[in-house]
């Protein structure tokens, strides 16, 4: 199979692990307005756990456990702290998830140090072929749980009255404070599940091909920041769409390299920053984002 | 769901009227000139430690009055800062060095704030259509395609590396070390001496041009845009034009930031001017409260000068190891950053207000709060 | 409102304050260069009793291994040293001031201990030596970066020990022909780092390879890059015989893994950045054992060179439990070198600023017994051009074992000489 094909699957696994976190960030901003710069030290701290758990546990177990204890960390900063603060001052908030950050950041790196933890997931570095093409099995896996964690959060967002409710809130909160609905609530539990999403994608993140978890995964939150962006921060299949879209970028400008050179090297990581100002200029609310009525 | 970053209730420091303004004018200017004669005798006493940390604040305060008033006044999120000051850096050492058209550094000052100025304008088309959130991951596409350039344009940026900058001369006056050495009242004034005049008499510059700014009519139309497009619109104020022209300001006011950040580096190079540095400016404008420059310059100290000093004195906090000591201690490193992120959030969840809004308070005579009616998103 | 009167009593106050000021400011005394009783002529950094450096490192960033293996190697130095007398009766201390790869805190932290500093014997991050190369210069402070590129050459104060990147890939290059069946007409990948350290060693390869008669692929990645499959499924397309990484650890394990499971069986050649005996406890361990070689300036630590053992003996004594990898050694390294430079400096009478450097580039075989002797007398020459290869063995101290004992690529030479013209 030709080169141009395995790129295309290369990117499309990369897409599909930007997408869960991408996913945290939607959901958060979703329910409160806050831009999460808080996410990469969640991912950490869900990667850290699993990491040390894992041997004591066995995978599932501590994987369980880590998106367990990542959520109920992520809840509480909402609860702790984003709580005793006026919900429209959302940029206050954002700005305190940056202190959370800070502190929570500087603790996972120390703990980690100069190790490179193994999280010691099932599919070690195993790799199927298809018609010439290899694809890892970490990537089989994290575009299949993509997919299904995707699926369920939108069928959430759908048809759960706690969904119902997010999506209400996010359309007006003053009315659906109103109509009963209990916005803490649902945003304390939308942070949860952020928390929850960004456990679960660190296993991916380090997992095969990437060698396991050190001290700069985190960072790594930062490259899913624009893929939520470009989907709409309000849309979790545009979440979706916007991460493969930029998992599919990444992988073609790193393919075809020589071909871009008059750009300069190393363009395939600002690639998708370029794509996003061209979709933005198209469409100001990104992809899949709900056009914003102006009222008066 | 608004998409708008800040609504105006948040940001209170401007609502002030002119005549408010006016009447607690006495005892804030008496407080201000003891603060200039205070800031004007650091250099006689402060080792270049502090006197750096004080103008690498400086510089945070001019940009961070110009981010203000993109971001506090007229409610345009942006987290492209770092791109105009690094235009504003750029500019003065590629336009005052060599290579470069090496022309006197005082023209190439102005030119590089007049650059980031036309780089802020460039971008308005985009800024014009987009708003809230996006056009703040927009503008954070910029800080991307900038480092990009600046790594990679070696012939005016000197690639990865970076340039040293030359130092600035203003009608034969160097701010730079000199031999023989400049010998005044008996302290010896190197480069951090003289560049702290200069700092200080820049960011008097900025903050009185922005407190004008904000206090007359083009701050009315700007926070009237804010809240409202539609009611500024429908009130006479040129939408389109406004946000723009906030942008080119706050553009110059980062540009004119970056050429003092590059004047106390004396080395420059791309690796600084990226998203944190961002995201550090959104941090101080909100910690100092928006809207405010007094705001913006309290939280531009708060975010430069803070875990500098902490940096320096955090080893004499008890329980904390020398740096590089066995296993995983807490280093002084270490504790100055749980510090720190505390203080963030310590001064977010207290003074609501921000830090400008607690030192206006001191000043202001004690009047009743005006209570501000509970209205809906207009 | 007293329009004129302000600014008039602002200016007469500052005056007084600042005249009252210069009587009592610690400012105005002047602490610099002077002959101590014992006719040692000393500057700033030197008391009669202590000789001062300071070192700028990375505790809490991406390099905090590699800071905390210096940091650690040179206290160990610093102890040995005082306990043996010190330099002209005094003691050397070293301020460790950690950066967490900012430049800001860098610059900053610079500030504070530059006026009291004789030397710099580690400063880590290419950022941040960069940032401060012209004031380091200025302010003749001998320093030993820890950082190779060659853009760092040419500076008088500033010494880059060992081999530059690029005369490393030269030598990858030399071992790739010679031992791993790479001939003319082949192609070689080399994926590197945005930056100097990529660009530097991107150079030697384009030369080293035109000189062999090879194409070279080239493929910029970013730090951030963990996942090297996109890079190595290019290429594989580009069908290359073998592949160079100028990258850190990371890459280099996702890069021989991703390789491995797609069946490109192509030797794999790093420089010493590249590679950490961590790698070793991951998945990717058997195929790094089995495709990856490393250049290195330094000996590997199971050498039996008595300086290497002696040492690798200390340090695990004083540092019981510690990893001990190249970073220890590297760092040891250059504070012996610098001990020496102080000892001639001594000797010579002159401790100041340029004492030592003069001292230093005087020397033309600077050998503190842990490797190649090196030249420090043209500052726009590398020390060295002799570098060892080595292989990852899990098992080894250090987590890495010779192949080829230290060598001058051949082509190293001229390949200076081109680039001086």
């Amino acid at each position: 199979m030709s080169t141009a094909f395995d790129i295309l699957l290369n990117g499309v696994a990369l897409g599909s692990v930007y997408a869960l976190v991408a996913l945290g960030f939607v959901i958060i901003f979703k329910a409160s307005g806050v831009m999460n710069f808080a996410h990469g030290s969640l991912l950490l701290l869900g990667g850290y756990l699993t990491a040390v758990l894992h041997e004591r546990l066995g995978f599932y177990a501590a994987l369980a456990l880590a998106v367990l204890a990542t959520a109920l960390v992520a809840g509480a900063v909402d609860l702790i702290l984003l709580r005793r603060l006026d919900p429209h001052a959302t940029h206050v908030l954002t700005i305190l998830t940056i202190g959370v950050d800070i502190a929570l950041m500087t603790d996972l790196t120390r703990r980690i140090g100069g190790d490179l933890l193994s999280l010691g997931d099932p599919w070690g570095g195993s790799v199927s072929t298809f018609g010439g093409s290899t694809v890892p099995h970490t990537r089989i896996a994290s575009i299949v749980v993509s997919l299904l964690v995707i699926g369920a959060v939108f069928a959430a967002f759908r048809f759960t009255a706690w969904g119902l409710s997010l999506r209400a809130a996010a359309e007006d909160r003053e009315a659906a404070a109103l109509m009963g609905i209990r916005l803490h609530r649902i945003r304390t539990l939308a942070w949860c599940l952020a928390g929850a999403l960004a456990a679960l994608a660190a296993v991916f993140l380090v997992a095969f091909p990437a060698p396991g978890l050190e001290r700069t995964t985190g960072e790594i939150a930062l490259k899913a920041f624009p893929a939520a962006i470009l989907g709409g921060m309000t849309s979790p299949p545009g979440a979706l769409l916007g991460s493969l879209l930029i998992g599919v970028t990444e992988a073609l400008v790193a393919g075809y390299e020589a071909e871009l050179s008059a750009l300069g090297g190393g363009f395939g990581d600002v690639a998708p920053y370029a794509v996003m100002l061209l979709v933005l200029l198209a469409r100001p609310n990104g992809l899949l984002g709900e056009k914003e009525a102006i009222r008066v | 769901m608004s998409d708008r970053w800040v609504s105006g209730r948040q940001a209170s420091g401007r609502r002030v009227s002119g005549r408010a303004a006016l009447r607690r004018v006495g005892p804030a200017r008496a407080a201000g000139a003891a603060a200039a004669v205070l800031l004007c005798a650091f250099p006689f006493y402060l080792d270049a430690f502090w006197l750096q940390v004080g103008l690498f604040s400086m510089a945070a305060a001019i940009g961070a009055i110009g981010l203000n008033l993109l971001s506090g006044t007229s409610g345009q999120l942006s987290l492209g800062h770092a791109f105009f000051l690094a235009v504003g850096a750029y500019g003065y050492v590629w336009l005052a060095g060599e290579p470069g058209p090496g022309l006197p550094p005082a023209v190439a000052m102005v030119l590089a704030v007049c650059l980031s100025g036309l780089a802020g304008g460039l971008f308005s088309p985009i800024a014009g259509r987009v708003r809230g959130v996006y056009l703040g991951v927009a503008t954070l596409a910029l800080v991307f395609l900038g480092q990009h350039v600046m790594v990679n344009a070696e012939g005016v940026t000197g690639g990865f590396n970076g340039r040293s900058v030359p130092p600035l001369e203003i009608g034969g006056f160097t701010f730079a070390e000199t031999d023989p050495a400049l010998v005044v009242l008996g302290v010896p004034f190197g480069a951090e001496e003289r560049l702290w005049y200069l700092g200080l008499v820049l960011l008097a510059a900025v903050w009185f041009s922005a407190r004008n700014l904000l206090r007359g009519r083009p701050g009315r139309a700007l926070s009237a845009l804010r809240d409202s497009e539609v009611a500024a619109a429908a009130m006479g104020v040129p939408v389109a034009r406004y946000r723009s022209a906030a942008f080119v300001v706050s553009s110059m006011y980062a540009g004119l930031a970056g050429v003092l950040i590059a004047l106390a580096f004396r080395g420059i190079v791309p690796d600084y001017f990226g998203l944190a540095l961002s995201i550090d400016y959104l941090a101080m404008i909100v910690i100092g409260g928006l809207g405010s420059v007094g705001g913006a310059t309290a939280g531009a100290v708060f975010v430069t000068a803070l875990p500098l000093v902490m940096g320096r004195y955090a080893d004499q906090l008890p329980l904390v190891a020398a740096p590089g000591a066995t296993g995983h201690a807490i280093g002084p490193t270490e504790a100055a950053r749980y510090l720190y992120g505390a203080a963030i959030i310590l001064v977010l969840l207290y003074v609501p207000g921000g830090l400008g809004g607690l030192f206006r308070r001191r000043v202001r005579p004690p009047t009743p709060p005006v209570r501000q009616p509970k209205e809906q998103t207009p | 409102m007293n329009r004129i009167g302000r600014p008039a009593a602002a200016v007469a106050a500052l005056a007084a304050l600042a005249l009252l000021g210069s009587g009592c400011s610690s400012k105005s005394e002047d602490a610099s260069a002077g002959t101590g009783s014992d006719g040692v002529k000393t500057g700033r950094g030197v008391t009669e009793k202590t000789v001062q450096l300071s070192a700028l490192t990375d505790l809490t960033g991406p390099y905090a291994t590699l800071g905390k293996s210096i940091v650690q190697a040179q206290k160990l130095w610093a102890d040995e040293f005082n306990k043996a007398g010190g330099v002209c009766g005094r003691e050397v201390r070293i301020e460790v001031k950690d950066h967490g790869y900012d430049v800001q805190k860098a610059v900053s932290a610079y500030a504070e201990v530059s006026p009291d500093t004789l030397a710099m014997p580690q400063v880590i991050g290419s950022p941040m030596v960069a940032a401060l190369l012209d004031e380091v210069e200025g302010d003749k402070i001998l320093t030993f970066p820890q950082a190779w590129s060659a853009d760092l050459l040419g500076k008088d104060a500033v010494q880059v020990l060992g081999t530059t990147y690029d005369l490393d890939m030269i030598r990858a290059v030399d071992f790739l022909t010679r031992e791993q069946g790479v001939k003319k007409g082949d192609t070689i990948g080399h994926v590197y780092f945005d930056g100097d350290y990529g660009a530097n060693a991107l150079e030697g390869t384009r030369h080293a390879a035109q000189k062999a008669g090879l194409k070279v692929v080239p493929k910029k990645i970013k730090a951030t890059d963990t996942d090297l499959s996109a890079q190595v499924t290019a290429l594989r397309g580009e069908k290359v015989d073998a592949i160079l990484i100028s990258a850190g650890p990371t890459q280099t394990a996702s890069l021989v893994g991703v390789a491995a499971a797609q069946g490109l069986q192509v030797p794999v050649v790093t420089s010493a950045p590249g590679y950490a005996p961590q790698l070793m406890d991951t998945p990717a361990a058997p195929a790094l054992e089995k495709t990856l070689h490393v250049v290195s300036a330094i000996p590997e630590l199971g050498s039996d060179l008595d300086g290497v053992r002696k040492m690798v003996k200390a340090y695990q004594k004083r540092f019981p439990g510690e990893l001990v990898d190249s970073g220890v050694l590297s760092g040891y390294n250059a504070a012996v070198l610098l001990g020496q430079d102080l000892e001639a400096a001594c000797e010579a009478k002159d401790l100041t600023r340029e004492g030592l450097i003069k001292a230093h580039r005087d020397r033309a075989a600077g050998d503190a017994g842990l490797g190649a002797p090196q030249d420090f007398t043209d500052a726009s020459q590398p020390a060295s051009l002799s570098a060892y290869i080595h292989r990852p063995d899990k098992a080894a101290l250090g987590g890495t074992v010779l192949v080829e004992d230290a060598r001058k690529a051949p082509g190293a030479q001229e390949y200076l000489d081109s680039a001086g013209e």
